[in-house]
């Protein structure tokens, strides 16, 4: 299968089940470059599976998935960790590390790059600064509230320039003024060119926006629309 | 990469600091263990090999034995491979150097009008051939000789030497390789429990792009830094004990200043634990899965 060049991400008839219970079922889909995308449904629709095939956390029992040009069916194990670096990934449960300062929170995206430690300091300040927590950089994860702990993730994800930046319910415990902060964060690293997908059940984050919305629902895709 | 996994790797000794101690004694323990067994298999060897040196064959000469028979057989040893040299000892001689060996006991020779101690000939043999099976061969082979009334070579305490020899050799291999397959298993157990306790941040790790080398090269680095920790407390521990323990014991038990000491074989300790300690580590680790 070729991929056009200006698609980033391509869905061709994929499923996945866990212990017979279908996840997801046939999604086709496509996403291009440079892109904001928005995936809803409701709870157990198959918007993290979806997300999880994507940064091949999981395989498709069928169907085929191509991600920035890489052919996840067939994705070497060894060559996981090269396609992961191309993608920045805010997860819905965080994964900050707890024993480990903001700096070296966001530091670590960098050092698993091997990159080099004055190239990290600039950048993680840079990527710390853009989500407004620059001054956080010494606290802990402990010390902050859900909102800045959700802000270190997104400065996590982004420090590297990923090609693609996923992002996992990343308003789902935020108050409405936290979320439109975290929403404007994606909207100034979106207009960078970098391809953003936003897996949310909350509409107010996609509405009005006339970005591409896929809808799930019991693991099907039940419509491609706008927001 | 690797000045970062150095890091890790300490942050993680200093963490865990407890369990890491723990291990460390532990290994130290069992190298411990390996060392004395080391030393005393090292001295028994040392002492045993000095001894082929020392060692003689004697041949007592049936009595008025004439001169050129005695000629023809001193020859004859001579011309054998595995001699090295051959000694006349007269029944005169024989009876002087047992007076001087007993001489504060002489009570054992009142009474005694004449000598009877018989003539002999002292052989000793090229240190090569001093084994239990050439000695026999070669004494068999003088009792044939005319001449020759009886030999005498110790052979119960040659064969005792070999077995003890071999005895200690067997014992330390197999003492060596348990404690060894121990102290692994140490270093295992030490970086399992602390790769379970790190799963999640591993985990994590993962997700960002890590690269198998990049989560498990803290870890073999900590299992390395355990196991050298633990050599390194064996040599001071050995050294404190050969140098200051024995040797002020020496005072007391001058036999105790003839024990060597393998420098070479206990500086490498913490080089021989930080082998072990990998190993243990990259057991641990085993496969990473994505």
């Amino acid at each position: 299968m070729t991929v056009d060049s200006s698609i980033m991400i391509s869905f061709s008839t994929a499923s996945k089940e866990y212990d017979n219970q279908t996840a997801l079922r046939d999604i086709t889909f496509m996403v291009e470059k440079g892109e904001m995308v928005f995936i809803t449904g409701p709870s157990g629709s198959g918007k993290t599976t979806l997300l999880k095939l994507i940064y091949s956390a999981e395989r498709p029992d069928s169907g085929h998935i191509s991600v920035a040009g890489w052919d996840i069916n067939n994705l070497k194990e060894s060559t996981i960790p090269l396609l992961r670096r191309h993608i920045g990934v805010v997860f819905q449960d965080f994964r900050l590390l707890a024993n480990r300062n903001i700096f070296d929170n966001v530091a670590m995206a960098l050092r698993i790059r091997g990159a080099a430690e004055r190239e990290i300091k600039t950048k993680v300040y840079e990527s710390l600064k853009s989500v407004g927590l620059r001054h956080k950089s010494d606290s802990y994860p402990r010390n902050l509230s859900g909102g800045e702990q959700q802000r270190v993730v997104i400065a996590r994800a982004t420090v590297a320039e990923p090609n693609l930046l996923l992002a996992d319910e990343p308003t789902g415990n935020l108050d409405a003024d936290t979320a439109e902060g975290v929403m404007r964060i994606f909207k100034n690293i979106n207009a960078k060119g970098t391809t953003i997908m936003i897996a949310t059940h909350n509409k107010e984050l996609y509405r009005n926006t006339g970005k591409k919305v896929i809808r799930l629902d019991s693991g099907n895709l039940v419509d491609v629309g706008k927001g | 990469m690797a000045p970062y996994a150095f890091r890790l790797a300490l942050q993680s000794l200093i963490r865990e600091k407890w369990i890491n101690l723990l291990s460390i004694l532990t290994i130290a323990s069992g190298l411990l263990v390996i060392s004395v067994t080391l030393f005393a298999a090292y001295n028994i060897d040392a002492a045993t090999r000095r001894l082929p040196e020392k060692f003689s064959m004697i041949l007592y000469l049936e009595d008025n034995t004439p001169q050129d028979r005695l000629e023809s057989i001193m020859t004859a040893l001579r011309k054998k491979r595995a001699v090295s040299s051959v000694r006349f000892i007269s029944k005169d001689e024989a009876i002087k150097e047992l007076r001087g060996l007993l001489k504060n006991s002489n009570y054992v020779f009142e009474g005694l009008d004449e000598n009877p101690l018989p003539d002999s000939i002292e052989v000793k043999l090229k240190k090569e051939a001093v084994t239990a099976e050439a000695v026999k061969k070669i004494s068999e082979e003088a009792q044939t000789i005319k001449g020759i009334k009886e030999v005498d070579y110790g052979e119960k305490f040659l064969a005792a030497i070999h077995s003890v020899r071999s005895g200690v050799t067997t014992i330390g291999i197999v003492l060596i390789a348990i404690i060894s397959a121990g102290i692994i298993f140490v270093c295992y157990s030490t970086v399992k429990i602390l790769f379970y306790r790190r799963s999640d941040e591993i985990e994590t790790f993962k997700l960002l792009g890590a690269t198998k080398t990049f989560i498990r090269l803290p870890f073999l680095i900590e299992g390395g830094i355990i196991g050298a920790s633990g050599g390194l407390a064996t040599l001071l521990g050995v050294m404190m004990f050969y140098y200051i323990v024995i040797a002020r014991l020496s005072a007391a038990i001058p036999l105790l200043s003839t024990l060597l000491f393998p420098r070479t074989v206990f500086l490498s300790l913490p080089l021989i634990g930080l082998f072990l300690g990998i190993t243990g580590a990259a057991i641990a680790i085993g496969r990473l899965r994505y």
